[in-house]
């Protein structure tokens, strides 16, 4: 974790509006670092920037200052890319190709011969559940296939990072779950991934720190699990319902009961009370953790905090 | 070099899934079309005439295809995003414009070279003589259209579309048309100003009637090995001062 997959610092990027002297700022002082083997989420609103800093990172789009590394280069290095997937937003790929085709035309740019190339197309179109259309042309691929075949083609190099764009943008809830299980896949095999995505859920279920940006600014960076973390406060659950009884609770913060489980939100000096308040309710213990609010929520606050 | 091949050969299959190798076979109807309506003069006068008029056409089709080719590709990457998948490889911004420009070569001669067929069967059909001499016709041909993409696909990396077809139109005549003028001013000119100034347009505009070899093909023997090699050495000159501009505005251009 110490090794930096990715490191921008004081990054800023300005657009010239079309037909006028005025210029719009994408990016402004931005500074991020992903570690290698983390599964980091960038956030914002649209118009935020995150597209933007893909694409610095990318060598798409040449940032007017500020310094970057990739895989441990200065951003610009073409050699980093030898080690580098991506999958660009809603991604478009030359549909007259076959799934297998268009992976051997990647694949050589890699430098990966024909029979390395044969194997690692059969495994990935299998990873990705297109084996069976391995030999129809891109153009009678659905979205969702072609989401799945840029996520093969990101992977067909075997990356040590993958840049994702809005990997689940415009799929059904079927085929979010089946992006969510490739992207949980690649997270086991130790890779980095660099995750850009609306989906908090998502993100939150891959991802192990974030940064939310607005505005071209990052305005929220760090570990999701301490970002989430509500300071002073303790989440019980136990086992069974409290019902009228729990009267005696009335000290929590709150108190929520379904399908035969309360769970309790208590202040932390309240820990040992509750737990013997429950006990005394013939309540069974179940978990005691932090209390942890939802990546939505803390998204909201943080995007209407910044844009007061 | 494999990076370079690879976009190249992607081109090429592109452009038959464009149905850009359709316009061969209409080419080959248009001479068809127009063979019978030539006079059956003295014996040598049909040929000499039906050379000419395929090395026109090969002509007029050669560079409406070049200009289509040139004009779509990067833009038409950019657009539809599939220029991101290409560069977030080991690929850097100079070979992949030569691989699009290699790839557009190799489409406009494998398609001169079904023309050239077209041309030599019903030049023998009509005539009853085999004229390899008309090779020499359109190769001259594929140069100029060489000398065109490589122009068009340098706009392209600077301008829009519509402005590059416009510029390209404006460029085919007055690189046809401006020799005569120029030269003019470069010889008879009294003013000194002047004839510097038509010099240097002289010499730094491409004259693309020194590919127009169609009356030497038509009429005489061909042109001589020393004009072909020259104007080969001219079609690379220019179409690699091109591709070095376009490389220029094309090296940190955002995508």
């Amino acid at each position: 974790m110490d090794e930096l997959a990715v490191g921008l610092e004081n990054i800023r990027k300005t657009y010239r509006i079309a037909g006028t002297r005025k210029k719009k700022t994408a990016v402004e002082d931005l500074s991020l670092a992903v570690h290698s083997g983390e599964i980091f989420g960038l956030l914002g609103p649209n118009g935020a920037g995150k597209t933007t800093t893909l694409k610095i990172l990318l060598g798409l789009v040449y940032a007017d200052s500020g310094t970057g590394t990739l895989l441990g280069r200065p951003l610009g290095d073409r050699s980093a890319h030898a080690s580098l997937g991506f999958l660009p937003e809603q991604p478009y790929f030359y549909n007259f190709l076959t799934a297998d085709k268009g992976l051997a035309l990647y694949g050589k740019f890699f430098g990966m011969d024909k029979g390395e190339l044969a194997e690692r197309a059969t495994y990935l179109l299998d990873l990705v559940g297109l084996a069976r259309n391995s030999h129809l042309t891109l153009e009678k691929f659905s979205k969702g296939m072609l989401q799945r075949f840029g996520i093969a083609q990101a992977l067909l190099n075997d990356p040590d990072l993958v840049i994702l764009d809005e990997p689940s943008s415009g799929l059904d809830p079927v085929g979010q779950k089946e992006i969510r299980d490739i992207l949980l896949h690649v997270r086991e095999q130790g890779k980095t991934i660099f995750l850009s995505s609306h989906q908090l859920s998502e993100v939150e279920n891959v991802c192990n720190s974030v940064c939310i940006m607005n505005a071209g600014r990052s305005v929220k960076e760090g570990m999701l699990s301490e970002l989430l973390k509500v300071e002073g406060l303790t989440r019980i659950v136990l086992a069974g319902a409290a019902g009228p009884r729990a009267e005696s609770l009335d000290f929590a913060r709150s108190v929520e009961s379904s399908e035969g489980t309360t769970t309790l939100e208590v202040a932390n000096s309240d820990t040992y009370r509750a737990l013997e308040e429950a006990r005394s309710l013939g309540l069974e213990l179940v978990s005691v953790e932090p209390y942890h609010r939802s990546l939505e929520d803390l998204f909201l606050e943080t995007i209407k905090e910044t844009a007061s | 070099m494999r990076n370079v091949l690879s976009i190249a050969w992607n081109v090429v299959r592109d452009a038959s899934r464009r149905r850009i190798f359709y316009v061969v076979f209409l080419f080959g109807l248009v001479v068809l079309a127009v063979s019978p309506l030539l006079p059956n003069f003295e014996l040598g006068t049909t040929g000499a005439f039906l050379k000419d008029i395929s090395i026109s056409l090969t002509s007029l089709f050669g560079v409406v295809l070049a200009v289509i080719l040139a004009v779509t590709q990067i833009p038409g990457e950019v657009e539809k995003r599939t220029i991101y998948n290409i560069l977030s490889k080991p690929v850097n911004r100079a070979q992949y414009l030569l691989g699009k420009y290699l790839g557009i070569l190799i489409s406009l001669f494998g398609i001169m070279l079904v023309m050239s067929l077209e041309i030599l069967v019903l030049l023998g059909a009509k005539t009853s003589v085999f004229s390899p001499v008309i090779l020499q016709g359109v190769f001259a041909v594929f140069l100029e259209a060489a000398v065109i993409s490589a122009f068009c696909l340098m706009l392209t990396t600077l301008t829009s579309v519509p402005i590059t077809i416009f510029a390209a139109i404006l460029f085919y005549f007055l690189c046809h048309i401006k020799t005569s003028f120029l030269h003019q001013k470069l010889i008879g000119s009294t003013s000194g100003f002047l004839k510097v100034l038509a010099g240097a347009a002289y010499y730094a505009i491409p004259n693309l009637e020194n590919f127009n070899i169609s009356q030497q093909v038509a009429y005489g023997g061909g042109a001589s090995a020393y004009y072909m090699l020259r104007i080969t050495g001219y079609a690379i000159f220019f179409a690699a001062v091109f591709i070095i501009i376009a490389f220029a505005a094309f090296r940190r251009k955002d995508l």
